[in-house]
């Protein structure tokens, strides 16, 4: 059951509407007394949630993109990093070596999604009309060359150091310590994770998305049923550039710096994986692979410190390699993912 | 301190000489697996660990060690790509550009969890040839690169045009429906070219594993240049990726003075030098949205 | 009144001239086929109309509108619609999807109503599902409905082709090789329906490389033959025509 009506059925709850309410209590918790003293031990795991809900954002408009319209973009990282960059520099005050305009916050976020959204568009109108694994190394390369901007161009960006000195919204409204402001900041951004994906979920869910899954199916046919496929193409593109953006620009306002070590292909490659072992194009599913894969990341940081003999770079080495093994058994064994459709994917497992 | 331009052409033409090994095995996957593969560095980082084993280990001499690493190299290319590729033949581009990225993710780390992080030089005799007069010298070690890459192309060359199965090839590139019903053995086809891709990324893994080292990143980080190339050369066609890849290494090298002068001549302080490895990504991107079909044309659009 | 004209349309691939210098006129109200030996440009001609690829030279008007290298998209909406010779169902979708997409002008379709799920996109939608399973009715596909277009069987294909086509209400509907490799009892039905949606008026091209087919149901024969239109009229004098009959035999 794939069509329009019965996806709309399958959904008890709205999460564009849950989303939204739960940031106006998200909001107001901020401004009030109250905080939330998270038990000591939990922090890295903490940490690791605020990576998920930044990373969930990249992944929905991801999924929108390879998901559902058949668009391979190997370069997500690149609008998350231009995202955090434009807002980190816009806002930072008197950073150590970069540029810092001092600029209040909301500039910086609006500035981030406003960057990222025109990049989207400058690199959609250029490189979207490129066959599928072109386009994969097209964008693999843009976000490489950004990436290689931020670390050399260091009057700008600091270089390798980053910026600091950037606002901390977030950690403004309460005294109560880091623990406290860890929780907050997971409310904000839980709540705005869910409200893209229940945007994003409306968007694939419609006739909207239907004319997406046609044009993965089959450009051609899909143009000659009347649809403009190019414009269609290009607007999903610029909807993840710009919320990719924006968790960009949550990231550095999260960790008042930005740095290179942020945004590398890492990111690229965990959302990717995630999306892969959910099940590309189950809007839910992507969520649960990222999930999964995220908590495999969590566990084995726990998992190094109980080993002995093994170095900590043949540590990282080993789990690199177990992502690679889970990747390539995915696209071998299980394309579709865990919760992915087999035959809406047109894959056979 | 100037360096004259007729040195900056051999150092360019070192640098090709590395990227066209490594090119002319990804293009003629690309053409007859249809597939890009990722993980293309991982065999270059393969020879190159072959290499030292054979020179530091055994005592080898380099260019038996060559020999050795093309060999080996080969079979262990090959056999790989039976396991992980061939079975999903079928899969489409995407799947098959994904599997080689958790190939390259599998093989990468995996030697550097066996190997450590370490560079590992494979030491060797070299002798400089000085030209003072025109202002430039080779090495005995540049001159064995660039020849082992003019051989392999000679050799790739009659292979392609004088052997039956390299014909067989040639028409399975073009159109491998066509090339199955008129009796080619298309299977033998891909074995071979896995063979030779492997082959000729284990020689150059050796050439780079004395310039530079066996390390785990060694190949991996010619991989862009090498997809750059074998674009700029018309994505399939191994003479294309030949002239690609030493257009590449020219510019390459050719840029890094050119952007200096630059800088200074705007007295400003951008670090455009520090880009020198951006500036592959950037020709790769101009080559594809300006001319997608490469020097000669092949077919990467979709419409 | 003439629904598509065409005139000197010209294409080339490198020395080959596929098409060369066609130009013929379709007047509403007609079934008009084009028959030609392999290889005369049919589907060349079928796809510059369409600008699905580019024409060298010449021009297409189209219900009074010049439409030369319009997008596809464009003429799609204009009435202008097309079946392919391959059927090319989206076989990742659902019968039931391959047939809402058809549906023009769905507000649901751009991301403001997606979102906010705005009741003229429901409303949309409801009228557009009501019109699809009418038209799987008639072409006796209903049961498939929630089906993956892939695991239709080929005939069935070639009637959700059709059945989609219909959902754009095409005043031109231009058929590209609609018998090929279809058994006589599926041909019958799909002259039938072709005949069906001329008298309820409207206009049909149909590309077809053998002749019977199209003798009795055709009001007009344009014959091609490399790349030329070498006669027209109607099926009993072309059938007559020396030149036509030597460049079946011959090619």
């Amino acid at each position: 059951m794939s069509d329009g009506a019965s996806r709309f059925e399958e959904f008890p709850v709205d999460a564009v509407h849950v989303g939204l309410t739960l940031f106006v209590l998200a909001v107001l918790f901020l401004y009030s007394p109250l905080f939330v003293q998270p038990p000591g031990g939990t922090f890295t795991v903490l940490e690791v949630v605020v990576l998920f809900l930044l990373y969930a954002m990249i992944l929905v408009g991801l999924n929108l993109q390879f998901g559902h319209a058949g668009l391979v973009n190997f370069g997500p990282v690149a609008f998350f990093a231009v995202g955090g960059y434009t807002a980190a520099m816009l806002t930072a005050n008197e950073p150590f070596r970069a540029v810092g305009l001092g600029y209040p916050w909301p500039v910086g976020l609006l500035a981030a999604i406003l960057v990222a959204a025109a990049l989207g568009v400058l690199l959609g109108i250029s490189t979207l009309r490129l066959r599928d694994d072109f386009l994969a190394i097209v964008t693999l390369a843009v976000a490489e060359i950004i990436h290689g901007l931020l670390e050399t161009q260091s009057d700008i960006t600091g270089g390798s150091l980053g910026l600091n000195n950037v606002p901390r919204p977030i950690a403004g409204t309460t005294t109560a310590g880091d623990g406290a402001v860890l929780v907050s900041t997971i409310i904000v951004f839980g709540a705005l994770a869910l409200l893209f994906y229940g945007v994003f979920r409306r968007l694939s869910a419609s006739p909207y998305g239907r004319v997406l899954r046609a044009i993965r199916a089959d450009e051609q046919v899909t143009e000659t049923l009347g649809k403009r496929v190019f414009r269609y193409k290009l607007a999903v593109f610029v909807y993840g550039a710009a919320v990719a953006g924006l968790a960009g620009a949550l990231l550095v306002f999260y960790n008042g710096a930005a740095a290179p070590g942020f945004f590398t292909i890492n990111v690229t490659v965990i959302v990717w994986i995630g999306m892969l072992i959910g099940g590309a194009g189950s809007d839910r599913g992507v969520l649960g692979g990222l999930a999964i894969i995220m908590s495999f990341q969590l566990f084995t940081r726990f998992l190094n410190d109980q080993i002995p003999f093994v170095t900590q770079d043949q540590f990282a080495s080993i789990r690199l390699v177990l992502i690679g093994l889970l990747l390539m058994v995915i696209v071998k064994y299980r394309p579709e993912g865990i919760w992915g459709d087999a035959d809406e994917l047109g894959v056979e497992s | 301190m100037e360096i004259p331009l007729a040195q900056e052409v051999i150092f360019g033409l070192v640098i090709g000489s590395y990227i066209a090994l490594g090119a002319i095995g990804f293009t003629l996957v690309y053409g007859l697996v249809n597939m890009i593969n990722f993980a293309h560095g991982e065999f270059i980082t393969i020879g190159a660990f072959v290499g030292y084993f054979a020179v530091a280990e055994i005592g080898l001499p380099l260019p038996v060690a060559v020999l050795v690493a093309l060999g080996g190299t080969a079979v262990v290319g090959w056999g790989i790509a039976r396991i992980t590729f061939e079975p999903m033949n079928d899969a489409g581009a995407v799947p098959l550009l994904l599997m080689s990225i958790g190939l390259g993710l599998v093989l990468r780390n995996g030697i550097r969890a066996i190997a450590g992080p370490d560079r590992r030089n494979i030491r060797t005799d070299v002798a400089t040839y000085r030209f003072d007069d025109l202002g430039f010298f080779v090495t005995s070690q540049q001159l064995l690169i660039i020849g082992l890459t003019l051989v392999s192309v000679l050799v790739l060359h009659l292979f392609l045009s004088r052997t039956m199965l390299g014909i067989a090839m040639r028409a399975t590139a073009d159109n491998e429906d066509l090339a199955l019903v008129s009796g080619i053995d298309t299977r033998r086809v891909r074995n071979a070219v896995w063979l030779a891709a492997s082959g000729l990324a284990g020689v150059a893994g050796v050439m780079l594993g004395t310039a530079q080292a066996a390390s785990p990143t060694v190949g991996f980080g010619q991989l862009l240049l090498i997809i750059t190339a074998a674009i700029l050369g018309g994505a399939g066609s191994p003479y294309g990726a030949v002239a690609g890849s030493y257009i590449l290494g020219v510019a390459v090298t050719v840029s890094v003075p050119f952007l200096q002068r630059l800088e200074e001549t705007l007295a400003l302080n951008l670090e455009l030098t520090a880009l020198n490895s951006t500036m592959a990504f950037v020709i790769l991107i101009v080559v594809l949205l300006v001319r997608p079909g490469g020097l000669v044309s092949a077919e990467v659009r979709t419409s | 009144m003439t629904l598509l004209a065409v005139d000197g349309l010209r294409r080339s691939f490198g020395s080959l001239v596929a098409v060369d210098g066609v130009s013929f006129e379709i007047e509403a109200g007609e079934i008009v086929g084009m028959i030609g030996p392999n290889g005369a440009g049919k589907t060349t001609t079928f796809n510059c109309i369409l600008s699905v690829i580019d024409s060298d030279a010449g021009t297409v008007s189209f219900d009074g509108a010049d439409v030369t290298g319009g997008p596809p998209h464009a003429l799609a909406r204009r009435g202008l619609v097309r079946t392919f010779q391959q059927t090319r169902e989206l076989e990742t979708l659902t019968v039931a999807d391959n047939m809402l997409l058809a549906a023009p002008e769905h507000p649901g379709e751009r991301a403001w109503h997606a979102v906010g799920r705005t009741s003229t996109s429901a409303q949309r939608e409801a009228a557009a599902r009501e019109r699809a399973m009418e038209l799987l009715e008639v072409f006796d596909i209903a049961g498939m409905v929630e089906e993956y277009a892939g695991n239709l069987s080929g005939g069935q294909r070639k009637l959700l082709e059709l059945a989609r086509s219909l959902m754009l209400d095409p005043k031109l509907l231009l058929l590209d090789e609609p018998f090929a490799g279809v058994n006589p009892s599926l041909t019958n039905e799909i002259v039938g329906h072709i005949e069906a949606l001329n008298d309820d008026g409207m206009t049909l091209l149909i590309i077809e490389h053998e002749l019977e087919t199209l003798t009795d149901l055709v009001d007009r024969l344009i014959v091609l033959a490399d790349g030329q239109v070498l006669a027209t009229g109607p099926p009993a004098a072309i059938m007559e025509n020396e030149e036509v009959i030597d460049a079946y035999l011959g090619g």
